[in-house]
């Protein structure tokens, strides 16, 4: 009964990713009809390539910022949403149109609004006369408001159901007891809502540590390579400069470093939790 | 992605396989009506009919033939990309179509153009094409593409704001600081500072105009003194404001609305932009001069030399190739260029269109610029190009952004280049 399904999934998954495994270890430049077998020669220059550990901080520093941001705030939107606001359904619709813009729209948009000579947000906002695409340190920022503002809404609305899904009979319990609204949301809330805060944080961050879209869109990957994430790179080499070998083995370290991560929340998450 | 990109490759792989072992004869296609359909591959011109029109007096002259255009994305990246998936896999969907300039080696490598050799020869496209451009179709005696138009670097100046444009680098520098002082909103020189090919168009202008060698030819002029000191007079244009910080992230059509918008009293840019600020209701109209780049010296500046070749895919049927060369031939002569020139602004490939008086009369300005494409300079020639590409936009771009010293992000180009290419 299994067979059909296993077949599948080791056609669109295993198949791959063996492919790019097996690629990773070759000089590969299809234009130039260059093929042949290096061992771990890519793997050997990987390990003293500096775009690549770059690219690796890059990948890491925005994945922390963006997922720690958006859990934040995402927290704090499904919170207000859960305490009955008035036109609640509205406020829940309007919220997601963020999430609904295709990224590569939004991003556009935002592009469009940083590069403004003076910047300005509907004439009102102004931000400081900063090239803010252009600048080191600056442009990195730029991309995670981007996709905080665009992911955030997505967070709220997963944590939102959570929310729906812890028995009022408890914060009643709570109220008979004389607890603060600190103290029931630290000892009730926040303990069951842990499964799907898990679950949601784990969601991003895989998602996070392939961002390609927001960041390619906003920058290329510039200033100085300094928003170079590991999917532009393994990109750039692949399907701008056509070579597939270190392209795969970018891609392979990318792969490793997200089998990681999910493997780190499976032993860290008590067992009734996953 | 990473699944995505493996399994073309692996398509890739197994298309040219499949290829090589039957190495049948290819036959083209008629269609139900019996015309035969010629697909052209081109970037979108602009808003006139003057290349349909070429398109259908082909037409006419050879009832049979069907001539299809299709437009690619302008963006010449994504072009690129397409014409990397889509010749890889052999295909035969379209039969000319337009190389960048520094793409041409790279496909010829590939064996994706051509040879042309037999119907345009080498010498009738040294005769008839701009020397400087010749160099970049014609590789190893062989012709690969026919030039269609060239493109190169210009400086723009605000007339109503200076008598003159300036000649050397240190008179640039001081003519914007005095025109800018105490005006917050007038920004001094604007160029292209992003981090991508425009840039590279830039460091190589830059290098020239530092007295850097014409040809790069085995070198890439990475670790040379006009290459370090290229760096620094970029980087100083944004540290002492010279150049406003948007530079920084500005590509063409940023740097064109910032001029246009009366921001900047100089930029660097393509010709392209001179049509757009004399367009009715700019408020630049009258007040935009052209001029060569400044150099160290003050002697007039190499421009990059760019702009788009047709060449015929090496995939189509063998009764198809005299056709195709046909059309190419027809959307490379010396009347189409002109129409070109005076539809869209375009200039000729061709030395001849220069000599005809028509230019002067229906592309004034176009004709006028006739010098700066004798002196424009190519971009190393090398099939390598987009991959060296990539690695200077990082590299330069760190030099200007001052997160790098110019000479330590030349070594590092360098390096890179080397283990890559085994270039440099």
């Amino acid at each position: 009964m299994m067979a059909p399904a296993v077949t599948v999934l080791a056609a669109v998954a295993l198949y791959p990713t063996f492919a790019s495994i097996a690629l990773s270890f070759q000089r590969l430049i299809l234009v130039f009809h260059e093929q042949r077998f290096v061992g771990a020669g890519n793997y050997a220059f990987l390990l003293r390539d500096a775009r690549f550990w770059g690219a690796l901080r890059n990948t890491v520093y925005f994945t922390l910022v963006s997922v720690a941001a958006e859990l934040c705030i995402g927290l704090a939107i499904a919170l207000l949403l859960h305490a009955r606001p008035p036109a609640r359904t509205l406020l829940r619709a309007a919220i997601l149109v963020p999430w609904a813009v295709p990224t590569v729209v939004s991003a556009r948009m935002w592009a469009w609004f940083f590069t403004r000579e003076p910047s300005r947000l509907w004439g009102v906002v102004s931000l400081p006369d900063i090239a803010w695409l252009g600048t080191p340190g600056y442009a990195m920022h730029a991309a995670i408001l981007v996709d905080v503002w665009k992911t955030t809404p997505f967070v709220a609305l997963l944590l939102l159901a959570g929310l729906s899904g812890i028995p009022s009979s408890l914060y009643e319990a709570a109220v008979l007891d004389g607890a603060s609204r600190v103290r029931t949301f630290f000892s009730v809330t926040l303990p069951l809502l842990r499964p799907i805060l898990a679950v949601t944080a784990l969601l991003r961050t895989l998602d996070a540590f392939r961002v390609f879209d927001v960041v390619y869109v906003l920058t290329e990957g510039g200033p100085a390579n300094t928003t170079e994430t590991l999917s532009i790179y393994a990109y750039k080499t692949m399907m701008r400069a056509g070579d597939f070998g270190y392209g795969s083995a970018l891609s392979v370290m990318t792969f490793l470093c997200v089998l990681l991560l999910g493997a780190a929340y499976f032993v860290w998450m008590p067992r009734e939790d996953r | 992605m990473r699944r995505r990109a493996a399994l073309s490759a692996l398509t890739g792989l197994s298309l040219s396989a499949a290829l090589s072992c039957c190495g049948t004869e290819r036959r083209a296609e008629r269609k139900p009506g019996g015309k035969l359909p010629l697909v052209v591959k081109y970037q979108p011109l602009g808003e006139s009919d003057a290349f349909q029109r070429l398109l259908r007096a082909f037409e006419s002259d050879h009832p049979g033939v069907t001539v299809v255009a299709e437009a690619l994305p302008s963006s010449s990246d994504v072009a690129h990309q397409f014409f990397l998936t889509a010749l890889e896999g052999a295909s035969q969907d379209f039969d000319i179509f337009v190389v960048d300039i520094v793409w041409v080696a790279e496909f010829a490598r590939a064996g994706w153009l051509l040879d042309l050799s037999p119907l345009v020869a080498p010498d009738e496209v040294r005769r008839d094409f701009l020397p400087n451009i010749v160099d970049g179709v014609v590789l190893d005696g062989k012709t690969f593409a026919v030039p269609w138009y060239v493109d190169t670097g210009v400086l723009y100046y605000r007339t109503d704001l200076v008598t003159r444009a300036p000649a050397t680098y240190d008179d640039l520098v001081r003519t914007a600081r005095d025109i800018t002082r105490g005006r917050r909103e007038l920004g001094g020189f604007v160029w292209q500072g992003r981090q991508y090919e425009g840039l590279v168009c830039n460091v190589y202008e830059a290098i020239w105009g530092h007295g850097g060698d014409a040809h790069p030819g085995d070198g890439l002029l990475l670790q040379t003194d006009a290459a370090r000191a290229a760096l620094h007079y970029l980087q100083s244009l944004l540290a002492s404001g010279v150049s406003p910080p948007s530079v920084t992230s500005a590509g063409e059509e940023e740097t064109r609305r910032t001029f246009q918008a009366g921001r900047a009293v100089f930029m660097r840019n393509w010709p392209y932009a001179f049509a757009e600020s004399e367009r009715a209701g700019s408020p630049l109209r009258g007040k935009v001069g052209l001029a060569p780049l400044p150099t160290l010296r003050g002697e007039p500046g190499h421009g990059v030399l760019g702009g788009y070749q047709f060449g015929v895919n090496a995939h189509i049927a063998a009764d198809k190739r005299e056709l195709a060369v046909a059309l190419v031939r027809h959307l490379t002569s010396r009347e189409a260029s002109i129409d070109l020139a005076a539809a869209y602004g375009r200039s000729p490939a061709r030395g001849d269109a220069y000599r005809d008086p028509r230019l002067a009369k229906e592309a004034p300005l176009v004709a006028a610029l006739a010098p700066a494409f004798e002196r424009a300079r190519p971009r190393p020639v090398t099939p390598y190009y987009v991959m060296l590409s990539d690695i200077l936009q990082g590299e330069f771009s760190a030099a200007i952004a001052g997160i790098r010293r110019p000479e330590d992000a030349l070594a590092r180009a360098a390096s890179l280049v080397h283990r890559l290419t085994g270039l440099g």
